[in-house]
Order: structure tokens, then sequence, then C-alpha cells
């Protein structure tokens, strides 16, 4: 990362080579992602090189880049809502532009956590895939690790529950 | 989290979710296209400083503007509260600015550990400037309350936009994109700074003026920055 700051070439081949698969992992598990989840690792990495100053060598650097990476997906999404509310105005929206709707994927642990809250899922992506520490999820998420430690155990009860694992349902 | 870590087969299915994630590769062409976007415009850059040191600059052009604007301004109000009233009403006026110097601090480093969550600080300071000015200062208003308090809210006003632009340009090396978060921050911590030499110079000490002119249009500016703020969303302010 500093010889990226330092304007090194391969450092930046590097760069985009090791972080781009689990950012294109983040933004196609996004909910509301729909196609465009290789246009928002674009804009993701153009902020990432733009704030590129921003990181500092005594940090961690998977907060600083997942930090960045959530201020994309939300603007995304937010631009997405725009777009779909102007397009009420002149036409019935076709379903097809109903991008929140839960993607069905064959795998069905992984459709349920694909219904789980945004924020859930969210978490639950960066302590698992990433193998981000509490304290970094909550960095990235400009959080508290105990509101990360709640949002986790949500979706673990929430998963359990759905498993059919939860104690109530078994009896 | 003990308890969930013993559901074991939970545990299992979502290893084995994530290391079905880990599989994801990205195509040469698009490694490729992201390259070919970000090297024209690879030239050697400076970290940012800090958050320390960026808090101690925030703090220093709070410290400096609002001196300089203490000083050139008349200081009738000063010779009309006790030292009990300057007192607080300063701590808590020093302590917002230091809170929210923290905050936009943070806010210039993606991924820094929050000290304390905006809409805490915002909860707080609100809650003390409102019980530090309705408890200490008298509840009595004369009949020209309107043609009192404007020009106190408009002098406010004249001088909390070039405040917040002085932070604006120091924050923007750092927080490089438009939030609602920003906008606020910004705008409270320049509320902050333009009340203090405001209350040195007001000479209508009493709790509902200070509520609804001074410390009203302070609150409707940080939520017109909040607003400015979120329309600016993820676009570029630097």
């Amino acid at each position: 990362m500093m010889q990226y700051q330092n304007a090194d070439p391969v450092a930046l081949d590097e760069l985009v080579r090791r972080i781009s698969p689990p950012l294109l992992r983040y933004f196609s598990g996004s909910r509301f992602a729909g196609n465009d989840a290789e246009d928002m690792m674009q804009d993701c990495w153009m902020r990432i090189h733009r704030s590129r100053h921003t990181y500092r060598a005594s940090e961690p650097v998977m907060p600083w880049i997942y930090s960045i990476a959530r201020h994309t997906r939300l603007d995304a999404y937010r631009k997405r809502r725009r777009l779909a509310a102007r397009e009420v105005l002149v036409a019935i929206v076709p379903d097809t532009l109903r991008q929140d709707a839960p993607e069905v994927r064959d795998d069905n642990f992984e459709r349920l956590v694909s219904t789980l809250p945004e924020s859930q899922r969210e978490v639950l992506f960066m302590l698992k895939v990433t193998g981000m520490s509490l304290d970094e999820i909550a960095r990235a998420t400009a959080s508290t690790v105990g509101a990360v430690k709640q949002k986790a155990r949500r979706a673990y009860l929430t998963l359990r529950r759905a498993l059919g694992k939860d104690s109530k349902n078994a009896g | 989290m003990q308890d969930d870590a013993r559901d074991l087969d939970v545990e299992r299915q979502l290893d084995a979710w994530a290391a079905a994630q880990s599989g994801t590769q990205i195509s040469p062409e698009f490694a490729a296209k992201v390259r070919q976007r970000l090297r024209p415009s690879l030239t050697p850059v400076k970290p940012v400083p800090s958050r320390r040191t960026l808090f101690l600059v925030l703090l220093a052009i709070f410290v400096a503007v609002s001196a300089v604007l203490v000083a050139v301004m008349n200081k009738t109000g000063l010779h009309m509260v006790t030292p009990v009233q300057l007192g607080v009403v300063s701590a808590i006026l020093w302590g917002g600015g230091i809170l929210f110097a923290i905050n936009l601090s943070g806010q210039m480093v993606p991924g820094s550990r929050p000290v304390i969550p905006l809409w805490a600080l915002l909860s707080l300071s609100g809650v003390a400037a409102f019980g530090g000015i309705t408890m200490l200062f008298p509840w009595r208003t004369s009949g020209s309350f309107v043609s009192e308090g404007w020009p106190c809210a408009a002098m406010e006003l004249a001088l909390l936009v070039p405040a917040a632009t002085i932070f604006w340009l120091f924050a923007r090396r750092g927080a490089l994109f438009g939030s609602a978060g920003l906008g606020a921050t910004l705008n409270a911590v320049a509320a902050f700074l333009v009340l203090v030499p405001l209350q040195v110079q007001c000479m209508f000490q009493q709790a509902p003026h200070l509520l609804v002119w001074h410390l009203g249009t302070g609150l409707l500016m940080i939520g017109l920055g909040a607003l400015v703020g979120n329309a600016l969303r993820g676009r570029s302010v630097s």
C-alpha cells in the first residue's frame, strides 16, 4: 500500500490483483447490486485511488478499503433508488427494476444469507469471508464493536431459526 | 456470541458459504481495464497526518478564529453574565467544538475507529446546550423579542458560513466525498465556534433569546449542512 502511495505501478497491479476478487464478492453479494457489481467495483477503485493519501501505514488496510467500498455500495444503492423513483413518475415500473428483491440462487444457505438485512449480511461477509476482526469491522462500518457483535448475533439467530435449529422451533 | 458459536451446524454452513465465496475471481480483462484507468493518474501522494494531528489543526483553527472574532467584536455580553454562567456556557461551547473536531478528524481518515457516533454527539451537545441555557439564564422576554433576536441570528449566519468554509477547506484533504454526516459535522463545529464570540457580544442574556436565536439558528444550520451533504452524497467535494 505504501508502494502504491509512492506511485509504484507494480504495487498497483498487485493491489488490483489481490483486492479485486474480495471486493467483487462484496458487491455481488449485495442484494441491490443486480448486475452492477463490476461497475460498483470500478467506481470503488476510482475512489480508492483518489483517497489513497488518506491511508496511513500504521492503520490496518482492510477497514480502510471496506470503508470506501461500503460508501460506494450505499451511494450506488441511493442512485439506483433515485433512478427507480424517476421511472415511477413516467410509467409503471417493470418488475425487472425491482432490484431490492433477494437474489434467488440454487444454494439454500446462500439464499438464506441473502434474505438477511443488508447490515447483518455485511457483517457476516466481513467476519467470515474477509476474515476481519470485530474491531476492524467496526472501523469499516463506522460503528462500535458492540454494535457489530449485536448484528452478528442477530444474523446467527435468524440463520439458526431458519435452519430449524432454534430450540423453540425444535420443541 | 458464545451461544451462537455453539451452534456448530450454522458455523459449518457459514464456513462452507465463505469458502464458496472465495472462489470468485475477476477476469484478466477487467483487471487490465481497472489498471488502465488508474495508471495515468498514478502519482506519488503524501499520506494525511495522524488523526491526532488533524484534530490539533482543527482545534487550532477553532481557537484562532474564535479568538480573532472575540477580539474584533464588542464584549457587551461579557459584562452581563455571572462567572458561573460564563464558565458553564464556555465549557459547553468549547466541549462541543472539541468533540465535533474529534469527529471531523475521524471522518477525514476512512476506516478510523469512531470515538463517539455522530448521532450521540449531536444529542449530547444539544441536551447540554439546552440544559445549560434553561437552568442558568432567566426566563423572561421583552416585547421586542423578534426585533432583538433576528440581528443575532443574522450575525450567526454571516459568521457561520465562512467558518464552515474554512473547516471544509481543511477537511476536504481527507473527507473526499459528500455525506450528511460530513455536512452536519462541518456546520456543527463552525456553529460552536461562532457561538463563542456571539455569546461574548450579545446583550440579551435571557434563556428564550439564547435558545431561539443562538441555539436554534445553530441547529438549523447543522440540519442544513446535513441536507447539503446528503445532496452531494457520493460526489467529490475536494
